[in-house]
């Protein structure tokens, strides 16, 4: 009797594959039907306005179904990359600028980008040969423009007496913003988590030196100006100007979390463009970074707010380049994708968007602000996770006091010879 | 005889799932990443032989090796005691015969329902931070607050807190201990007068160690591998004071891509943890006593 059931159950299924084969076969006769995936990670709105892009494109490409693979931040490297270890990575892919080098230099995993296929055309050159360029090819497209900033709370800066049109250098930062924290001491000028302070750090280092590695895997600077930083930063510490790291660790790359911030209680942040909402938007305005006199050079980065990739082990890469067209190039897309990816790359894109209304004059005026004091491209190897890693460690240590000025700098001259000789 | 036989077949059957479960998702991995721990592996390269070189620089020129092993130590002896004591005193109190008993034994076990989720890391930075509900109330019975998670000297132990309030499985494990207890000790002890203290030493804990033995070398094993609430809540911080080897090896491998380093780390830990394991099941017949060997 079992057996009689299996054997009728082996059937069944076996029917089931045949019929299956059958619509298959009938499909073919038809234009090839083409499945897309495409990841990325952001927020709602970015989600969403993505998905309405998705569903447009769809329509009008019936052939062509597009699955989207969407999260949040957290976790979308590790994932991204044991995807692409897998050979189970999306077609389409959204990449931070920083991995490309550290990516296609393990393995060539992206697909060079057709031109004939996405027009590229209105797009800035710089920032598609530095950015988005690897040994020579085109291997990526630049979402939006990113650059850097300081998002300033008028209204806290106003009630502590400064001026808040003041126009920021370091020195200013002392002997200003320490009145911050003069005045209300659960109040500090500065919002920086540890990270964020290290780009503080790199800013200045930046002006003083020239930036601090390399890609030749050379370290840009000397001893006696890292103690010049940490002696200067030293100071924000002592006086106030950031709150203590024993409560900002907590919020590490999330400095946005912290209720200091939240509650109004820190009167600047370091920003770039891209991520502006995430700074909230009661009082806020934007104003330039700090920048010394006789700056070796601005240290104000740009980069691609986000790339799309194509993935280089894709069976329909050409499909996979018309979609990428469709985002960047076509009226409708532009306008359902808004700014959701921060200020389009695409001067197409931007003038329609304008014109439509759907930039935030926040995001003009920061944008504009800061490709007015633009400076040198950031050497990729100073965006390495390791060699950001060795220069975070020694800050912290140094933040919670464990180290002097001077120990600090042979710290973190030590760490990164350590961190260079391995890469 | 043929009877005894399917039934046989039919055991094999049952674990089956879990037979190939183990094969593919787990014994595959586990070669695989012996055989990593010899090379220099970035995950989207091929791996190329090195030898020993992880191990040697394992052992002789990363810092972080230590202080995430000297964290991980500290977790694990201030972790695995404290919840033992803290699951054996409630299993104790809810082994009594009182109304609604199982009300509360449903309640105590609640938190490891929850389990090391992230959840439940959230909830503890959002009770541990500076402006916390922990630090709330101590202001409120006029004690000063504290940096629970951002002082270097405390973050440790404020995470290990939260695997000590998870001790539900343990505390279920000695109350079926208790319950396993013969009455007839107890009486007997009476009669002769013993208290509740010296009952409790010389009879409930001997009677117990059994169960001690295993929620000792269970817990033990997980303490030393655990991760999420120090990912969760510090990320390893202030100052790598809360870096669990855990963390140290998801960041060798996830953060940095050294699958072939990450690797090498994680049979050092496996070494540890059989060592420690090792330890406990050779002291035991010291200490435990098995059914009427009191």
């Amino acid at each position: 009797m079992k057996k009689a059931f299996v054997a009728a159950a082996i059937i069944a299924l076996s029917f089931g594959s045949l019929f299956a084969n059958g619509t298959q076969e009938k499909g073919n006769a038809q234009p090839e039907k083409v499945a897309l995936r495409m990841s990325w990670w952001g927020g709602d709105s970015r989600h969403k306005a993505t998905l309405d892009a998705i569903t447009a494109y769809e329509g009008k490409h019936p052939n062509v179904s597009v699955s989207g693979e969407y999260s949040g931040w957290d976790g979308y490297y590790q994932k991204l990359v044991t995807q692409l270890a897998g050979g189970t990575a999306a077609d389409v892919m959204q990449v931070s600028p920083e991995w490309l080098e550290e990516l296609m230099s393990k393995g060539n995993v992206f697909a060079e980008i057709d031109t004939n296929a996405v027009d590229t055309s209105k797009f800035d050159k710089r920032l598609l040969d530095e950015d988005c360029t690897y040994d020579g090819k085109l291997v990526s497209m630049p979402n939006g423009i990113s650059t850097q900033c300081m998002v300033i709370d008028r209204g806290l800066l106003q009630r502590s007496g400064i001026d808040p049109d003041t126009v920021w250098d370091w020195d200013k930062i002392i002997s200003l913003g320490k009145k911050v924290h003069e005045k209300d001491p659960s109040c500090y000028f500065n919002a920086s988590d540890p990270e964020t302070f290290r780009y503080f750090f790199e800013l200045y280092m930046a002006q003083v030196a020239g930036g601090i590695v390399d890609d030749d895997k050379n370290i840009l600077c000397n001893k006696e100006q890292l103690v010049r930083a940490f002696t200067y930063f030293k100071q924000w510490f002592d006086l106030g100007i950031v709150e203590p790291f024993a409560q900002t660790s907590l919020y590490y790359m999330k400095w946005d979390q912290n209720p200091t911030w939240i509650k109004g209680k820190s009167a600047s942040a370091f920003c770039w463009t891209a991520i502006i909402d995430m700074a909230g938007k009661q009082n806020m305005d934007v104003t330039r970074l700090p920048i010394m006199a006789n700056a070796v050079d601005t240290g104000v980065r740009m980069l691609p707010a986000q790339l799309f990739t194509v993935n280089a082990n894709s069976k329909h890469k050409q499909e996979a380049f018309a979609f990428l067209n469709y985002l960047y190039n076509d009226p409708d897309a532009i306008s359902t994708l808004g700014i959701c990816r921060g200020i389009p790359a695409n001067s197409n894109a931007l003038d329609q968007l304008s014109s439509e209304g759907k930039v935030d004059p926040v995001y003009s005026k920061a944008t504009k602000i800061g490709l007015s004091v633009v400076g040198k491209k950031r050497p990729n190897l100073q965006l390495n996770t390791q060699v950001m890693q060795a220069m975070q460690d020694v800050i912290d240590e140094f933040a919670f006091g464990k180290l002097t000025p001077e120990q600090a700098a042979d710290k973190f001259l030590n760490n990164l010879q350590n961190v260079l000789a391995e890469i | 005889m043929k009877n005894n036989k399917t039934k046989g077949y039919a055991g094999y059957l049952y674990i089956l799932p879990w037979v190939i479960g183990f094969f593919t998702l787990q014994l595959v991995p586990l070669i695989n990443s012996f055989i990593y721990s010899f090379t220099s592996f970035s995950i989207l390269g091929s791996p190329k032989f090195i030898g020993l070189e992880n191990y040697r620089k394992i052992f002789t020129t990363d810092t972080d090796f230590l202080q995430s092993l000297l964290v991980t130590f500290k977790y694990v002896v201030m972790a695995v005691p404290v919840k033992l004591l803290f699951a054996l005193l409630i299993a104790l109190i809810l082994n009594q015969e009182i109304k609604g008993i199982g009300a509360f034994r449903t309640l105590y076990y609640l938190p490891s329902i929850l389990g090391g989720s992230v959840a439940i890391s959230v909830l503890w930075k959002f009770l541990f931070m500076k402006d916390g509900i922990v630090n709330r109330f101590l202001s409120l019975l006029h004690l000063a607050p504290h940096d629970w998670l951002g002082n270097p000297h405390l973050a440790i132990w404020t995470i290990g807190l939260v695997t000590v309030w998870q001790f539900g499985s343990s505390m279920i494990l000695f109350l079926a201990g208790l319950k396993q207890i013969p009455k007839v000790l107890y009486e007997a002890a009476k009669i002769d007068g013993a208290g509740p203290f010296r009952i409790f030493w010389k009879i409930t804990l001997p009677e117990l160690t059994p169960i001690l033995l295993f929620n000792l070398v269970m817990q033990t094993i997980n303490a030393f591998q655990d991760f999420t609430p120090a990912f969760i809540i510090t990320q390893g911080g202030p100052m790598k004071s809360t870096y669990l080897y855990g963390l140290m090896l998801y960041d060798q491998g996830f953060k940095f891509f050294k699958m072939g380093y990450a690797s090498a780390l994680s049979w050092i830990l496996f070494a540890i943890i059989l060592f420690f394991t090792g330890l406990s099941l050779k002291s035991s017949s010291s200490w435990v006593h098995y059914g009427d060997s009191i």
